[in-house]
């Protein structure tokens, strides 16, 4: 990290520099969420991250303005690309760009983007798991220490993949950050997403013998006489 | 030599001792003396020893979340617990009078709880504090949170409040101090026993012994009535090397290893169930493990 | 004449031993499984979710009304932090500008819950270190005057929920600034006289100088952050790095250390903080514009659009994240929260290896762990 005090000149003009992308893609932001729930969008068009050519093709879907990818690339998808990393940039962000990698080049993106001289995405934040419509998303915030870039990674798993009884799997990432141990663990307890070479993959949150990933929309909640409530009785 | 005492001195004031102490509890001719000479004595000594009992009850530092934060406030200069003579917060259960119960109660923390409450000499008292301990509170449809302590051991006084204000804590402490004066020795030990007999709940799942007896009776009757392929596939279950991959995938857990103990009583006792309990967590953590090393 | 000193190949084992979950010093009930070569600890392994209440479960589950009320127990000696995080992940998913008035209250107050978190902190580790009911007493005192405060504007005194999506929930008499203004000037003196008894105290300096070093590398690599990071000399303070709200048209330095931070430079970065708070906080009374304090109407059936977004708050104990998908209806689709206890904690083991036993609750204090900011 560098040791200067950030100076109060450069930084009002790096948030404006970030904040005209937003800009950019606000608009169609709202227009996806006059079709339908912009939630439900992200996935379909997700859902191929490893031929982003393709996705760019508006699919035959019911709403007309179908969210294109912005004309500016985002900077860390760029920069992928031109290591060979297919990387797809996700119109949803509002501030922050965030990209949809599949997750054989999970570990080979990352080296890049927490290692070169240019991009130096060395703080991981947080992975969290979201049950999505029909994916399950494992997802990294990164940030960095020397500037003020940001970014967000997806790794999507369409639930039609994974086989009955079997749990979505993704590369563990916690060769690069001890601080991915506790967060995989956290999301392999309550979103049961295997990370796969992960040293110790137990639940963290829970009780080691807990049965069911709580956080998945299908979970059923035990009813005995500790708790016996049927979490749908009040609201 | 329990059994025929109680039968053939079968005295009104007897202690009642409840049907699952039985067996751990006798009640010797020594006891029943100095339940006589108690009742005796009791109207003269109760309330002097009352008096002194209710103005030093000694709380145990059990705070889990955010209404120990004010446990601690009610300590400090501003409330001064120590004017009603509970100042002295002990860290170890042994030396306690109270527990105040100060946060969430999870199934995690819930076997945790039970074993200090038993750990504590009788007299001994509980004071539910926060709406998380009297019914659950905000968190009672969570799927990890116990819905009240009073599920598991037996409460004095309930203090609503989320959390309580420390006055609030001031408050049940007096309720408290009111109700131990009003005691008598006598009643106290006859209730003693009944009082004793908490909720179990098993460690490792931190879900009630009664409950998961119940789950591996049914499963026990499942697999006897479902015939021979099911035994079959259990025996093949415990071993650990066979087919972990198929144990994942197939969920149930109890025809697999439960049924070597069909033999056993639909419903044994506490002891009974719990290791059959560990074997599940052992063997699917083995299986677990050895899955996720050949994916790699 | 000369012995003979025969040298005999001791066997020693290895012994584990089980500290908490119920421990008076584990500030909640976190269990920690230590692995003892005699005096010397081998290695740790914390065992969490003793306190687990499904926080994030709870956020797909509630209204954005009725989930404001909740935050304020995810980390509870610093509500107003974990409300601000959620009311700006929300304002940027759904467009909502705050009016400057209520920024700079949020700031405030934000700073004034920052006085008693370290308050209760610097109490508390006291205890941890032996100073058993007797310095305590002090920090308690200021604590008190400042949820007199917090009660006259929120309501409450630990659970503000005073912080919501759009704004805050009420605008301060002029008298509560009085107040405020009072208590700021014999503050200071406050902590001189704290800094009076323990920060050349030679027994605290005996069990913190040199004790539980946390070095760049480590500290980089686990994703620590707050004043842990700040006292091993990385400049890592959000409302600084990345000033968000009103915070850069206010003065202070990031109060950093130029070298390994050991545990008394935790507890001194953590003094310094208290000392800047008061400084922002009168800024920001001198600063503060007229003008409304709500920018989105608050009722039950409150809607966020459709949309994720991910907003971090610099809390007393570090980076506080919260990360919300909505899909426009009136519940989150999901919650997800990046608390700095829970990434601090887990460095721990890394701390406490070589270290004597004597030590666990000096240096597990100095990182500040609350235990719902782990559990959730």
């Amino acid at each position: 990290m560098t040791d200067e005090k950030p100076s109060e000149a450069e930084k009002p003009e790096d948030k404006k520099a970030e904040a005209a992308k937003p800009e950019a893609a606000k608009p169609e932001v709202a227009k996806a969420d006059g079709a339908k729930p912009a939630d439900a969008a992200k996935p379909a068009d997700a859902a191929k991250p490893a031929a982003p050519a393709a996705a760019a093709a508006p699919k035959p879907a019911a709403k007309a303005p179908e969210p294109v990818i912005p004309a500016t690339a985002g900077k860390f998808e760029q920069f992928l690309k031109e290591h060979g990393i297919p990387a797809q940039r996700l119109p949803l962000s509002l501030e922050v760009e965030t990209i949809v990698l599949s997750g054989d080049v999970l570990q080979a993106a990352l080296r890049l983007l927490r290692n070169s001289s240019e991009v130096k995405l060395d703080l991981l934040l947080t992975i969290s798991g979201v049950d999505s419509n029909d994916t399950y998303d494992s997802v990294y915030h990164l940030w960095s220490y020397s500037n003020l870039d940001e970014l967000v990674i997806k790794v999507l798993i369409k639930k039609s993949d994974v086989a009955e009884g079997d749990l979505p799997a993704v590369p563990s990432i916690a060769n690069f950050w001890s601080a991915a141990n506790w967060h995989e663990r956290e999301t392999y307890d309550l979103m049961g997403i295997r990370y796969a070479n992960h040293p110790y993959l137990r639940r963290i949150l829970n009780p080691w013998d807990w049965e069911g990933y709580p956080l998945r929309r299908d979970y059923k909640q035990l009813v005995d006489c500790l708790n016996d409530k049927n979490p749908h009785s009040m609201r | 030599m329990s059994q025929g005492n109680m039968s053939t001195t079968a005295k009104p004031n007897n202690p009642v001792v409840p049907e699952e102490l039985r067996e751990s509890v006798t009640i010797s001719s020594i006891d029943l003396m100095i339940d006589a000479l108690g009742q005796v004595l009791s109207p003269v000594l109760s309330p002097i020893a009352n008096l002194a009992r209710s103005n030093s009850v000694w709380p145990l530092t059990f705070g889990t979340s955010c209404c120990a934060i004010e446990m601690m406030s009610v300590g400090m200069s501003a409330f001064d617990i120590s004017r009603f003579g509970s100042e002295v917060f002990r860290a170890t259960p042994r030396q306690a009078d109270m527990i105040i119960t100060a946060g969430t109660i999870t199934r995690k923390m819930a076997p945790a709880l039970i074993t200090l409450y038993e750990q504590m000499p009788e007299p001994k008292y509980v004071i539910a504090m926060g709406a998380c301990t009297v019914t659950g509170g905000m968190f009672n449809d969570s799927y990890s949170v116990v819905q009240g302590v009073d599920r598991i051991i037996p409460v004095d006084v309930y203090l609503p409040g989320c959390p309580p204000r420390p006055e609030g804590i001031l408050d049940a402490l007096l309720k408290l101090q009111q109700k131990i004066r009003t005691e008598n020795y006598a009643d106290r030990r006859k209730k003693l026993y009944a009082q004793t007999s908490v909720r179990p709940v098993d460690y490792d799942t931190g879900r009630p012994l009664a409950d998961l007896i119940g789950v591996v009776a049914e499963d026990t009757k499942a697999a006897l009535s479902s015939g021979q392929e099911a035994l079959g596939d259990a025996a093949k279950g415990i071993s650990p090397e066979a087919e972990e991959g198929k144990v994942v995938a197939t969920k149930p857990v109890a025809p697999k290893v439960e049924v070597p103990k069909a033999e056993a009583a639909p419903a044994p006792k506490a002891e009974a169930a719990k290791p059959e309990v560990k074997k599940v967590e052992n063997t699917k953590d083995e299986a677990a493990e050895k899955a996720d090393d050949k994916s790699v | 004449m000369a012995t003979e000193i025969q040298e005999i190949d001791l066997k020693t084992d290895e012994m584990i031993i089980n500290m908490g979950p119920q421990h008076p010093a584990t500030h909640g009930v976190l269990r920690l499984l230590l692995t003892l070569d005699g005096e010397t600890v081998k290695h740790v392994e914390p065992v969490l979710g003793h306190l687990h209440r499904a926080q994030e479960w709870q956020g797909q589950n509630r209204t954005w009304f009725q989930y404001q009320a909740l935050i304020d127990r995810v980390d509870y000696l610093s509500g107003m932090f974990t409300s601000w995080a959620m009311a700006r992940s929300c304002e940027q998913i759904d467009g909502t500008v705050v009016p400057p008035r209520a920024e700079y209250l949020r700031v405030m107050v934000s700073e004034m819950n920052r006085i008693t978190s370290h308050l209760l902190w610097l109490g508390t580790y006291l205890i941890d270190l032996g100073a058993m009911f007797g310095f305590p007493f002090y920090p308690f005192r200021e604590r008190e005057k400042l949820f007199d405060l917090f009660e006259e504007i929120a309501g409450q005194r630990m659970m503000f929920n005073y912080i919501r999506i759009g704004g805050v929930l009420r605008d301060p008499k002029p008298e509560w600034f009085d107040k405020l203004k009072r208590f700021l000037d014999e503050f200071p003196d406050r902590i001189d006289e704290y800094e009076t008894i323990v920060t050349q105290n030679p027994i605290f300096l005996k069990r913190t100088k040199g004790v539980g070093i946390l070095t760049q590398a480590v500290a980089k690599d686990y994703g620590v952050t707050g004043p842990c990071i700040r006292s091993s000399g990385i400049p890592l303070d959000l409302r600084r790095t990345k000033p968000y709200s009103v915070y850069p048209e206010l003065k202070f330095d990031v109060i950093t250390f130029d070298k390994e931070g050991d545990t008394w430079d935790r507890y001194m970065a953590r003094i310094l903080e208290m000392r800047q708070s008061i400084e922002i906080i009168r800024q920001c009374i001198d600063k503060l514009p007229s003008g409304d304090i709500m920018g989105k109407k608050q009722m039950a059936g409150m809607r966020i659009k459709a949309g994720e977004g991910f907003a971090a708050v610099e809390s007393p104990r570090g980076i506080l994240g919260c990360y919300v998908i909505s899909g426009g209806g009136e519940k989150a689709l999901r919650f997800r929260w990046r608390n700095p206890s829970f990434c601090n904690l887990s460095v721990l083991h890394e701390l406490l290896k070589g270290c004597p036993l004597s030590d666990i609750m000096a240096i597990f204090g100095s990182i500040d762990v609350i235990l719902p900011d782990v559990d959730r």
